[in-house]
């Protein structure tokens, strides 16, 4: 049997679902037989080529992240959101609660040590967006909540899938942090 | 109340009339998801979740107040309904911030469980991000509406547990807001901190300020003690992570002593005087230093043989009643002084005078009921009593009186009106005259039921010389307020009686005479007990006042040792004052205070969650405390004066 191909990407996040997903430790070793990774933040290429499992870190909140989201789900069979943010928006959420403008001059003016204290304007720099979670911009097929999800949660919903199932995960081992 | 069948899911159950279908749900193990339902709480139907399918309903009907009938055919668990519920989760994660990462009550929330429990993975309805407010500026408690989802347990907690009504609903439909007051901040509304709705919060909407960070209710270990906080006694449940108090809860909130108070609940939680963890002997420069146990202790028993029967022995009246006994043991025993008192021996020796002027020679009075029949009272009478400071759970008894049995408060206080939302009618006496207004009241009740008069003729005959018209001149009264007290008095059928021990009302053993014989009065002459409560000022003052150490003053017997058994109680500036003419001073206390920094010889002593003991609270119950916790290594107040005890004994030259 091919070995399914899997790219992953994280968004608006902290990469601790990445560092969840190697925490899988051991129970990699058995993965590697049925998996192949492609596109990832370790491997650090911009574009995907198509591929079977894509998994998604992280919130949708600025026009870069709406565009890397959109080339995956383009690229995927089966688009796997990972954490609370890509499922909810999860801490980025705060943001939600103040204007780009709050934030920002927070961020360089008042809370800055640096002298200058301008607000950064570029044309390369991406547009903040309002914070999403993943499923309000390209549809998704399967979320692992948590903040970050466990490895025991990462571990069900890959075997799920590679058993052809839709991961929906158990109460028992679903968590929100 | 009738005993009816009922077919839940298939299966025949039993229940009575009266009963929801939730209670009978319940009661037979088959699980029904609530969030707006709380055990002891009425129900409302405001979550929804509880939707079960009867047979002789077209829609789905919540459970929790459907009144169950003979022969209904209920389904609980449908596919249709568990998608119904589910909805209901997803719609209520939507309407404000409900995202866990960021939440305090994070692990120990019900809304989130039910997140799991429908396994809802991701949101399928956009959040609406309302900003909303964060009320933390009262003491204890802070309020994140944002975490709210509207369930009314809290407002019903004030409603019914703390009957206060400081929380309700203000405003309508998606608006509608948890409001404090006609919307003030907490901490500034008629909140009186008693954290009911604290615990019956679900989210994190309320936050215990005390227990911040401290850890999740989830990965503490809970043990039952009891409160010590104040003369009731009330059963707690006590959180503990890593050797850390993180919160104290009830145990049965539907239960008498079960709303708990600012004291119980959150001043206990933050606790900031420095603890003593050392015993400490002044030295030769005149300074405290910490030193071994044994050396204290033999510095302590020279000291003691020398006084002899001349150094006395003072203790709070917070201590259990195996370190009195062992307390009495050393000072009257080993010691051979007869100087021993509490810090409420005025108190007591106020109480029992009047009781023994109120017997005249004959048995006194049982007195002192459980103060549960303040629920079940329709007359309220509180004489010089600051109760919602000093026993704010019996404040919360008087207005659920007032609230649900149509009680009729009567405040008898020179000051202030303690409970001026609830109280009928606030009589203030000219300083020192509470007596006469009792007496007067007392006279006023025999002349409205003249069969009164013969029940103790010649108390009749005294208080016939109470003339309504002299006593307003002297009282500062008016008689029309006194014609209605005595009208209010004479028509209850159950009368209850409370007597505080705020200063203008102290030492005054014939007011407490006045309002045994108004009792008796107003009981017709029966019953074996005397509807009357003493507020007294420490959990276990009745132990101590029982064990016959208070009789006497000490302040008139001019001790020149003295060894005080404080503990984790404060003492007041005249008890300081007179401790300073002490020569030779013992302090066994917990924590740094003016009067251990006066000691000679100061021993550690364990606080309230640490000691366990037996003590007679308020309605002359007993209880117990259990020590849930222990910190640096400091042994139990009965094992120290144990020593004492034996240093004192193994020195030969004593007299």
């Amino acid at each position: 049997m091919a070995k399914v191909k899997v790219a992953t990407a994280w968004l608006d996040s902290c990469s601790g679902c990445h560092m969840s997903f190697l925490d899988l430790d051991e129970a990699l070793i058995g993965l590697a037989d049925k998996l192949e990774f492609g596109e990832s933040p370790i491997t650090d290429i911009k574009k995907f080529t198509p591929c079977d499992v894509g998994i998604l870190e992280g919130s949708i909140s600025n026009h870069h992240d709406e565009e890397v989201a959109k080339d995956l789900r383009a690229n995927c069979k089966i688009l796997m959101v990972f954490g609370d943010c890509a499922c909810f928006g999860g801490i980025n959420n705060m943001r939600n609660f103040f204007t780009d403008e709050e934030i920002t001059s927070r961020y360089y003016s008042t809370e800055s040590t640096t002298p200058g204290s301008a607000t950064p304007k570029s044309k390369e720099l991406p547009a903040l967006t309002k914070v999403r979670p993943v499923n309000q911009v390209v549809k998704v097929d399967c979320y692992v909540p948590g903040c970050p999800p466990t490895p025991k949660m990462i571990l069900y919903a890959l075997t799920e899938l590679l058993e052809g199932r839709l991961p929906v995960l158990p109460t028992e081992i679903m968590r929100f942090d | 109340m009738q005993e009816i069948t009922l077919t839940i899911n298939g299966q025949s159950v039993k229940g009575k009339t009266g009963d929801t279908v939730l209670t009978i749900c319940r009661a037979n193990g088959i699980d029904v998801p609530t969030l707006c339902h709380l055990d002891g709480l009425s129900d409302v139907g405001a979550c929804r979740l509880c939707v079960v399918e009867i047979l002789s309903e077209k829609k789905p009907i919540p459970a929790c107040n459907y009144p169950a009938r003979d022969g209904l055919v209920i389904k609980t668990s449908t596919p249709q309904l568990e998608r119904y519920r589910k909805q209901v989760i997803e719609l209520l994660f939507a309407e404000r911030n409900h995202f866990c990462m960021f939440c305090e009550s994070s692990g120990d929330c019900e809304l989130q469980k039910m997140a799991y429990r429908y396994q809802m993975d991701n949101d399928r309805f956009q959040s609406l991000f309302p900003k909303l407010k964060v009320d933390t500026l009262s003491k204890y408690l802070a309020i994140d509406h944002n975490r709210c989802i509207l369930c009314g347990r809290c407002v019903r907690a004030c409603k019914e547990i703390a009957a206060l009504r400081t929380l309700d609903f203000s405003g309508r439909g998606g608006q509608t807001m948890v409001a404090a007051d006609l919307n003030l901040p907490l901490g500034e509304s008629s909140c009186t901190l008693c954290g009911s709705c604290l615990q019956a919060c679900p989210t994190g909407a309320i936050i215990n300020k005390a227990s911040l960070y401290k850890g999740r209710s989830a990965e503490c270990t809970s043990a039952d003690t009891i409160c010590q906080g104040c003369d009731i006694g009330c059963e707690i449940k006590v959180l503990i992570k890593d050797e850390n108090l993180v919160k104290i809860e009830t145990t049965d909130r539907t239960s008498a002593r079960g709303a708990l108070c600012n004291i119980g609940r959150f001043e206990q939680l933050s606790e900031t005087r420095a603890r003593i963890t050392s015993s400490m002997i002044r030295n030769a420069k005149g300074k405290l230093e910490n030193c071994s146990q044994d050396e204290a202790l033999t510095a302590a028993a020279k000291k003691l043989a020398e006084l002899g029967s001349n150094c006395g022995g003072l203790m709070s009246p917070r201590i259990p009643n195996e370190t009195i006994a062992q307390f009495q043991k050393l000072i009257t025993g080993t010691q051979k002084s007869k100087i021993i008192d509490t810090l409420d021996g005025k108190e007591y020796r106020t109480i029992s005078a009047g009781i023994r002027q109120y017997a005249n020679g004959g048995t006194n009075p049982e007195v002192d009921p459980d103060i549960e029949g303040i629920l079940k009272a329709d007359c309220i009478l509180v004489v010089g009593a600051d109760i919602d400071r000093t026993n704010p759970v019996i404040g919360n008894l008087v207005r659920r009186a007032v609230s649900y049995n149509q009680a009729k408060l009567i405040m008898v206080d020179a000051n202030q009106d303690m409970l001026p939302l609830w109280s009928e009618l606030w009589l203030k006496p000219a300083a020192g005259t509470e007596k006469v207004v009792i007496n007067v009241l007392a006279n006023m009740v025999i002349s409205n039921n003249k069969s009164l008069a013969e029940l103790k003729p010649e108390l009749s005959r005294a208080l016939s010389l109470n003339e309504a018209d002299k006593v307003t001149a002297k009282t500062a009264i008016a008689e029309k307020d006194l014609q209605t007290a005595a009208k209010i008095l004479s028509q209850s059928k159950n009368a209850f009686i409370i007597y505080g021990n705020k200063p203008a009302a102290q030492n005054d053993a014939d007011l407490v005479t006045s309002l045994l014989n108004l009792t008796y009065l107003l009981q017709n002459g029966k019953g074996e007990r005397l509807n009357i409560v003493f507020l007294k000022p420490g959990i276990n003052s009745q132990g101590a006042w029982d064990s016959g150490a208070a009789t006497k003053d000490i302040k008139t017997q001019q001790p020149r040792g003295l060894y005080l058994l404080l503990s984790d109680d404060i003492i007041d500036k005249d008890w300081l004052d007179w401790v300073k003419g002490i020569d030779y001073l013992i302090v066994q206390a917990s924590y740094i205070s003016p009067v251990v920094e006066k000691a000679d010889v100061v021993l550690p002593s364990r606080i309230w969650d640490e000691r366990g003991g037996s003590y007679v609270t308020a309605g002359k119950r007993s209880a117990k405390s259990n020590p849930v916790i222990q910190r640096y290594g400091l042994i139990p107040d009965e094992e120290i004066l144990q020593r004492v005890a034996e240093k004192l004994i193994a020195i030969p030259s004593r007299s």
